[in-house]
């Protein structure tokens, strides 16, 4: 197997990297009609297989579970989940012949062999259904010509996926079609029916291709997402240690103050956060921001350079033939750092303090998110794509960070995501060494704005200001984040 | 002995730059055991919570504890809401999840909560059991705390106050969600423990309270009045009933004339059997109470009616005509329901405003998440006013007393109006005169020809239009009646004046 994405001349590749479409919800008035009766076979029962799976049921739509026949008669997690639900489960030989469409729900690395142990089993002019992109795209795997293949991928965790559905709502999701195989050109039609029985449609949903999912999600994860907050989590606590703060107080503001600061990303872009800091500080933040994406620039354009190239997925499958000797060694470091082993002290932070007492991450999460969302778009992805995978998700992990630290957000995400997390740490850290030598306590851990005269100069606060609104992830956001359905403007009215 | 034990002077407290007490003087002696009414909305929540030092206010408060008794020196607040959260720290909970099997637990068990709870104030646990035992706990110290009916989180909370034994307890409706027979224990306890010196504040709007209470007081416009036990009962105004909205009073289409055909139903988790060989059908039109203690899969059975549990797939049962499973989506069942359960009112989008909890009722969505258009807008509209709520219009939900809370969720139930009414426990939280208010309004609508399915543990509270009567029993259907006359209803296990047939 070859790189597919590498097989493509320049033309397709472009042409690929270019799907983006934010669909209009007139596209699913057909609800779950073209899976109507169909069987459909999920393969796989954690978090995202199981909660899918209860939604597409009470979708109207048949389910049942495949499980390896040891997870069957070991009584299994995934058999627990499957059969308590009261879903049929079945091996893959029982089950797959049958199936119209089979949803391939299992972690990345395991996708060569689920891929090739059910791909004979299945029917003639079958569907296969991923939810990430990777064994196409970077592993190249060659799907049977009658097969269609799609993908549909919710942008939140399993747990969610449910959530917001009995809620009657949904979380945003991005489909797409795999033109190598789309023989019948069905492919688009089984992917929205399906995403309207996950409850996708109701929240926002981005048409994207196999090769602009997986190239703007790795490099999403790997730089801000995942990367750069821990980087900027273990650098801000240690700061804070170094300069004799208490512990406890640096170990809450850390682990809590990431997801305090994105929930006003999340609601108003990078505007929203920066508008939660005084001008002074605000201003101050600008100028930080600016300074760490000067030293941070070459470091995300080497991580796009190669995910492009396919250089990321070879030395990480090189690693995943090693027995992950790279990833357990990272995992067991990160474990050991003094931010992960304090655990938060018992006092009592205000929401604003987040905020005043923590200036530094807001301008390590802007220059991040800018950082990210221009490097992908310079390389040929879409803004729209490049928003999801850079803005959209960083509240969401922060989430994590917020519940158990690091170790909690690399246990969330794949693999493959806390693969690329750790090698962006291990670069980014150095790069910053200088920098951080720069950094006081009124940037983290203590108020900015304590004993500083709060007075700005009018024209600096103004440029400042016109920057920060009239950057272009700013701008496609604010037009997302009101299309991803009425909710957010009629909650806010 | 005559320094008063709670001294309250000149105390004003605001909510939303609202005034809602406004120099408020209280004093309660040592032995006293108080009653605290008023009107929804009155203050009588705010004042509760003031007592126990967890809002802001002016004026004094001070609590004189008695430094001789051998119970911690607290003033113990028990809430009329519950919270919990999940083994990370969260609490974001929608009502069916306790109907999803999930293999790890998410949850902590009943067990683990009260042991955490009894090292944090440095208790006993085998002082816990006599109360567990009384309150018919012990069997769910294995549950975990999703599982939990809103009934059984309420008797958790109390359970935890009752171990505590403060000096001083202020419940705020302890009584929701309690069947008769745990009313009544817990009663016995309360006795219990004012006996061994705990003083009471209690606010409710039951009837039965424990003969211990020996004063009673009435918030009215920001004061507070010391009245006696007959103004208490009071004297009821004459209900007139507003004309019902003419969206409302037209017949629901009724597709078929079997509603709910039940064949042999059976709900297990693991080893435990919730439901066991249900057999119950109902007709387009049917009024039914159901009935049974906390714990005897009440709850269980309706969410097989509102498409909430994922075991309605694997058992034979008819709804609206059509078996389930057999290709319909949960939509199209709700769509001709509406449903109101203090599981769904504590899940509720909690940001969401009044009205937009109102309209979110015809998409059976707990939130709105789009434009409702013209007609919708409108009909939202009128009933916002029907139900008294105009002012509160663009409140968000968790910023209201829970009764107008509740009015604001029995205005979504009806919206649509809907061929099949499942009202659980509706007027939860409502005072009596509320509470009569709306059941006759169930009454008028349920004249069209609605299918009405009714619990309630407080007898003298239903509609009567009420004409069957289904009464589980551990998992089990003990009786089905029909219910020829209706004269009166008092507050026994059985309607006694009523005349039954089998």
């Amino acid at each position: 197997m070859s790189n597919y994405f590498n097989t493509l001349p320049l033309r397709e590749k472009l042409n690929q990297l270019g799907v983006c479409d934010f669909m209009d919800s007139a596209e699913f008035l057909d609800g779950v009609n073209a899976l109507k009766g169909k069987k459909l076979v999920i393969v796989g029962c954690g978090a995202q297989g199981l909660n899918q799976g209860l939604n597409l049921r009470d979708s109207g739509l048949n389910v049942a579970y495949t499980l390896r026949r040891e997870a069957i008669e070991g009584k299994r997690d995934s058999w627990k989940n499957a059969t308590d639900n009261n879903f049929t489960v079945g091996t893959y030989e029982e089950l797959i012949p049958s199936a119209d469409v089979v949803i391939n729900l299992t972690p990345d690395k395991q996708h060569t062999a689920v891929v090739n142990a059910i791909m004979p089993l299945m029917k003639q002019d079958a569907t296969l259904l991923y939810s990430h992109g990777f064994n196409i795209v970077e592993e190249g795997m060659q799907i049977r010509k009658d097969i269609t293949v799609i993908m549909v991928a919710p942008k939140c965790p399993g747990s969610e996926v449910r959530a917001e559905y009995v809620r009657g709502f949904g979380v945003p999701t991005l489909i797409a079609v795999h033109p190598e195989n789309d023989p019948e050109g069905k492919g688009l039609a089984q992917a929205k029916a399906y995403c309207v029985g996950t409850g996708g449609h109701r929240a926002g949903v981005l048409r994207s291709s196999f090769v602009a999912e997986v190239k703007s999600d790795l490099m999403g994860e790997q730089t801000i997402l995942c990367g750069l907050l821990q980087t900027g989590s273990i650098l801000s606590f240690d700061k804070m240690v170094e300069k004799g703060i208490d512990a406890g107080y640096a170990s809450k503001l850390v682990q809590y103050g990431v997801e305090v600061i994105t929930e006003a990303l999340k609601q108003g872009g990078i505007t929203a956060m920066m508008d939660r800091l005084s001008n002074v500080a605000k201003i101050k933040a600008f100028e930080v921001s600016e300074e760490l994406k000067d030293i941070m620039r070459p470091l995300f354009q080497k991580h796009q350079d190669d995910i492009m190239s396919g250089e990321f997925s070879r030395i990480m499958m090189e690693d995943w033939a090693n027995g992950d000797k790279n990833l357990l060694a990272w995992r067991a470091e990160t474990g050991e750092t003094a931010f992960e082993k304090t655990p938060a002290g018992d006092v009592k932070i205000g929401e604003q303090e987040y905020f005043d007492n923590y200036t530094l991450m807001v301008a390590f999460v802007r220059a991040g998110v800018e950082l990210a969302f221009e490097t992908m778009v310079q390389a040929g992805i879409k803004p729209e794509s490049a928003y999801y995978e850079s803005l959209h998700e960083t509240p969401l992990i922060a989430n994590t960070i917020a519940r158990k630290k690091l170790f909690e957000m690399n246990r969330v995400i794949s693999d493959t995501a806390e693969y690329g997390c750790y090698l962006f740490d291990q670069a980014c850290k150095p790069l910053l060494a200088n920098f951080m030598t720069t950094v006081e306590t009124d940037l983290v851990g203590k108020n900015f704005n304590a004993g500083k005269d709060g007075a700005v100069d009018n024209r600096a606060l103004i440029e400042v200001n016109d920057a920060i609104r009239s950057h272009q992830v700013e701008q496609i956001g604010a037009e997302l984040r009101k299309a991803m359905t009425a909710m957010k403007a009629i909650k806010t009215a | 002995m005559s320094q008063p034990v709670v001294h309250i002077s000149n105390l004003n407290l605001r909510y939303r730059q609202k005034p809602v007490l406004q120099g408020l003087n209280w004093v309660i002696k040592r032995a006293e055991n108080c009653l605290l009414c008023g009107k929804s909305g009155s203050g009588k929540t705010s004042l509760a919570k003031a007592i126990a030092s967890q809002v802001h206010y002016s004026g004094t408060i001070k609590i004189n504890f008695d430094a001789s008794s051998a119970l911690p020196p607290v003033a113990h607040y028990v809430a009329n809401w519950y919270q919990f959260k999940d083994l990370e720290g969260q609490s974001n909970f929608y009502y069916q999840q306790r109907y999803n099997k999930q293999a790890t637990e998410t949850t902590a068990t009943v067990k683990a909560e009260l042991e955490s709870y009894g090292r944090k104030h440095q208790l006993d646990f085998s002082h816990a059991e006599p109360i567990l035992d009384a309150l018919n706990y012990t069997a769910l110290l294995f549950a975990t705390l999703i599982q939990l009916s809103s009934g059984e989180h309420k008797k958790l909370q109390l359970i935890k106050a009752l171990w505590l034994k403060p000096q001083l307890l202020v419940l705020d409706q302890p009584y929701n969600g309690l069947d008769k027979l745990s009313r009544k224990n817990l009663n016995q306890l309360l006795e219990n423990i004012t006996d061994a010196g705990t003083q009471l504040i209690l606010i409710s709007n039951e009837q039965e309270l424990p003969s211990c209470i020996n004063h009673y007081a009435e918030i009215k416009t920001g004061e507070l009045h010391e009245i006696t036990a007959e103004d208490r009962r009071g004297h009821f105004e004459e209900i007139v009933i507003k004309a019902v909205p003419e969206f409302l009073s037209k017949a629901p289409e009724v597709l078929s004339d079997s509603v709910i055909n039940m064949i042999d139903v059976n709900i297990n988790y693991g080893d435990k059997q919730v439901l066991r060989n249900i057999n119950w059908e109902v007709k387009a039109g049917d009024k039914w109470v159901l009935q049974g203690h906390n714990g005897s899969g009440k709850s269980t059975l309706l969410s097989l009616i509102t498409g909430d549990h994922p075991q309605a797939y694997a058992n034979e049962f008819y709804l609206f005509g059509s078996k389930r499973g057999s290709g319909e989506s949960i939509w199209e069942i709700k769509e001709r329901i509406g449903l109101i359960s203090p599981e769904l009112h504590w899940y509720f989008d909690p940001s969401a405003t009044v009205w937009q909890s109102i309209a979110s009722g015809f998409y059976d969505s707990s939130g709105l998440f789009c434009d409702p258009g013209y007609t919708k807008r409108a009909h939202t509209d009128e009933l916002l006013s029907y139900f008294g709520l105009d002012e509160y219009k663009n409140i968000l939900m968790n910023e209201l007393p829970l009764g107008k809370q509740r009015l604001a969720l029995l205005a979504r139930t009806i919206i649509k109006n809907p061929e099949l009414l499942i009202l659980d426990e509706p007027c939860q939280g409502l005072d009596q005169q509320q509470t009569l208010h709306f059941n006759r309004l169930v009454d008028e609508l349920c004249k069209n020809g609605t299918t009405l399915i009714y619990v309630g543990h407080f007898e003298s509270q239903l509609p009567e239009c009420i004409e069957k009567r289904i009464l589980l029993e551990n998992g089990a259907v003990k009786s089905v009646e029909n219910i020829l006359a209706c004269v009166y209803c008092d507050e026994e296990e059985h309607i006694v004046q009523k005349t039954y047939t089998n």
